[in-house]
């Protein structure tokens, strides 16, 4: 499996690759244990064999392997989680994401521009690589999971709770952002694009969207900066 | 088979107003095993069309809303009316007779526990019938997806029904404990009894733990869809994680109602057919007590990405469960070791649990880590674990104790032939369908969507994932033609076909009304055993 593009991304991809490997090396000696059973104890003659109990030894043994695998585990799992929730205190961008029925709202604080999208547009998130980005997710209606495949983390967007993680996305590119909590109907056109572009141009873009939101409020338009999830976002309710 | 001559003709003929109105534990057992085999057949058919569905990219071949009641109600199924009532199911015939008793400690509640379950079952299927259509947010019905998000009367009647299930489920459980402590024949004391009635006294002590909570969230989200309650609504001091929490206190322990009773069915058929006691009965007991144990406190790592519970606790909790659960391989392993094995269908189907629950096992162990789980939740990695737990693993189990305990209830063997011919189709189909599922959660490809893009592998994986649905279905097909044909043209079991350890065996096949005529001496978990081999069993 390729690794993701964020430096949580790198931690998570190592917790898994020693998970893997755990894995592998438990279920392939169980394996071998099975199989060789099957292949060398298979009934040859009707003489009854030993009928022996326990094995308090082997028993104990098998326990306090399995317990220190999982310690192990733990240690690791933990240590990489810790690493993977740090948060900025000075993060180069904020947004605030809004999940809704069916699609997202990116709300860039600090006068930043909003971004609302559709099943049939979908949104477009770009952000700082190499910086610091801090995200705080919510939901208008039912749950959603904010899921960037490429970044190898979800996150879910729950109506009442708003949660909050960081991104530093490594490498600069386009990555496909998906819904993965069932939302209802349209779940799977929930889809998003998180766009990594260089800090210059990540400057250069929020100041196109503040000209761009003025320019529309001031032709009467719809501007951008607008939450034009708003009508949006009444979908879920009865 | 000499003495089977001389033992009435098998096949209880009660006549239709006797099945209505039976109160036997054998009757009521068949009543639940053919039911399940009912609900099996149509959420396999539901399982179909969704495989089918996602044969090939972007080109769905059903609508969205009829997709999201399709894999609502083949979840749903699967678990509440399939996996776990079989186990109860089986438990009501088979746990009176290993323990010698001549029926359930209470045999009209018995009653009212199947007609409660048959009912719920067609409650909920009901929902079908309606002009909205059947319940639609899938089988973990979240809040508010599953209040104000889903107005039709279809998840008010998938609500009800699985109220009278889970009443249903907690009667059960009442009996199944009430029947053990009370109505083991002499000398069957608690450390003899076989390992299959301690797995079903362990499950029935988690569904007095886990089935209330359910029917209080039940409950709850009736009073929220139809009485103007708020309990999971945000906007009024409702939560949207407390459902999680609620749910999923239920949702866990199930996962162990629906495994336990398959690891004590395949306790007891690898023993006989490799001719050796159960390894380590005690250990196996007491595993099985701290898997129950430590099985109500994991329930939050089905929620390590909604960011609102404390991951490490659960992580742990949960990782440490596996310990208790690889001790069973050593059971299962040293019960092989140094054996004499053979192999009919049902130690085929044991195996094939062997090996699939393994993968299932592993999986889960790295399910287990937060870490992990921000990557593979929700998507079909997911559904590759738990279908390799409760597919590969309690439902080989089902097959298995099928061909293992279909001779002892209908006084005739299944065919060999059909059956290992099934075997391989089931469990060649069943891997093909979902091995690939680990490898397109891990590329992405999230839960519960009615179509998916064509990105590099999706396709292909999909393809082959739907093509072993089909192989699976052939297999099925064959188990039910050998049903048919097993039961049309009968060849006779007599009492005790397998060398049979514990005391179903030493009765009729099937037995007569009270179980028993007499009761062979019980000196250890397997006095058939013991009888036939008085110098073996010190």
């Amino acid at each position: 499996m390729p690794g993701g593009a964020t430096l949580q991304a790198g931690d998570i991809h190592h917790v898994w690759n020693v998970f893997f490997l755990a894995a592998i090396g438990v279920a392939g000696t169980v394996y071998i244990l099975i199989f060789w059973c099957i292949l060398r104890y298979r009934r040859r003659s009707n003489a009854l064999p030993p009928q022996f109990r326990h094995q308090a030894v082997v028993e104990t043994a098998c326990a306090v392997a399995a317990l220190l695998i999982v310690a192990g585990l733990f240690a690791l799992s933990y240590a990489a989680e810790v690493r993977i929730e740090r948060t900025d205190p000075r993060p180069a961008a904020t947004v605030r994401v809004t999940g809704f029925d069916w699609s997202w709202r990116f709300e860039y604080a600090g006068g930043g521009p909003t971004v609302t999208g559709t099943p049939d547009h979908p949104p477009v998130l770009v952000v700082p690589a190499g910086r610091p980005v801090h995200i705080t997710i919510t939901s208008a209606d039912v749950d959603h999971a904010f899921f960037v495949p490429g970044f190898l983390f979800k996150r879910d967007a729950m109506p009442g709770l708003v949660s909050s993680f960081d991104l530093v996305v490594t490498r600069p590119g386009t990555y496909r952002g998906e819904c993965a909590e069932f939302c209802g109907l349209d779940h799977a056109a929930m889809n998003f694009t998180v766009s990594a572009v260089t800090p210059q141009a990540y400057e250069q873009w929020l100041r196109t969207q503040r000209t761009a939101g003025r320019l529309l409020q001031f032709h009467g338009g719809r501007p951008q900066s607008r939450p034009a999830g708003a009508a949006a976002s009444g979908v879920g309710a009865p | 088979m000499s003495t089977a001559a001389a033992l009435p003709v098998p096949g209880p003929r009660i006549g239709l107003l006797g099945w209505l109105t039976t109160t036997n534990h054998k009757h009521i057992g068949i009543l639940y095993m053919t039911t399940t085999l009912g609900f099996f057949a149509l959420a396999g058919l539901m399982a179909l069309v969704i495989r089918a569905d996602l044969t090939v990219p972007n080109h769905p071949i059903v609508g969205r809303q009829t997709y999201a009641e399709l894999f609502t109600l083949h979840g749903t199924a699967m678990i509440f009316l399939v996996i776990a009532p079989f186990g109860l199911g089986i438990a009501n015939y088979i746990l009176p007779l290993q323990i010698g008793a001549p029926d359930m400690a209470y045999p009209r509640l018995n009653a009212l526990s199947y007609w409660l379950f048959l009912l719920g079952g067609l409650v909920v299927m009901s929902g079908l019938l309606t002009r909205d259509g059947a319940a639609a947010a899938g089988w973990v019905a979240y809040a508010p997806l599953s209040t104000t998000g889903s107005p039709g009367s279809g998840m008010d009647l998938w609500i009800v029904g699985l109220l009278m299930v889970s009443a249903s489920s907690i009667m059960t459980a009442i009996n199944l404990i009430a029947t053990t402590v009370l109505y083991r024949a002499p000398g069957m004391i608690m450390w003899r009894i076989p390992v299959f009635c301690w797995d079903m006294v362990v499950t029935s002590l988690l569904i007095l733990m886990a089935f209330p909570p359910l029917a209080a969230t039940l409950a709850m989200l009736l009073i929220d869809r139809r009485l103007g309650g708020h309990a999971f609504d945000p906007s009024q001091g409702g939560s949207a994680v407390v459902y999680q929490h609620l749910f999923w206190f239920f949702g866990h322990p199930e996962v162990y109602v629906m495994v336990l009773p398959y690891f004590g069915m395949i306790t007891e058929i690898i023993p006989v057919f490799s001719r050796k006691p159960v390894f380590g009965y005690t250990a196996f007991v007491l595993t099985t007590l701290a898997i129950a144990g430590l099985s109500m406190a994991v329930w939050a790592h089905h929620m390590f990405t909604t960011g609102a519970v404390l991951n490490p606790f659960f992580s742990a909790m949960s990782l440490l469960i596996a310990v208790p659960t690889g001790i069973k391989y050593v059971n299962w392993v040293g019960t092989m070791w140094r054996g004499s094995i053979v192999f009919p269908t049902a130690m085929l189907f044991a195996v094939g649990f062997l090996l699939n629950f393994l993968i299932g096992g592993v999986t889960g162990v790295m399910l287990a880590s937060p870490p992990i789980d921000f990557w593979t939740e929700d998507t079909y990695f997911i559904v590759a674990h738990m279908h390799y737990v409760l597919g590969g693993g309690s439902l080989f189990a089902v097959f298995a104790a099928v061909y293992y305990w279909f001779p002892k209830i209908t006084g005739v063997m299944l065919r060999e032939s059909w059956g290992r011919l099934q075997f391989w189709l089931v469990f060649v189909g069943f891997n093909a369908t979902f091995w690939p599922m680990h490898l397109l959660g891990l590329w992405g490809m999230q839960r519960r969507v009615v179509t998916y893009p064509a990105l590099p592998g999706w396709g292909a994986a999909n393809l082959v994932a739907t093509l072993g649905s089909a192989v699976l279905a052939v297999g099925v097909l064959v188990f039910l033609w050998n049903l048919w044909v097993s039961l049309r043209h009968r060849v006779p079991a007599g009492p005790d076909p397998w060398g049979g350890y514990t005391l179903e065996w030493a009765t009729a096949s099937p037995p007569p009304e009270f179980n028993f005529e007499t009761i062979p001496p019980i000196r250890s978990e397997r006095p058939v055993f013991d009888l036939h081999h008085p110098r073996a069993s010190s």
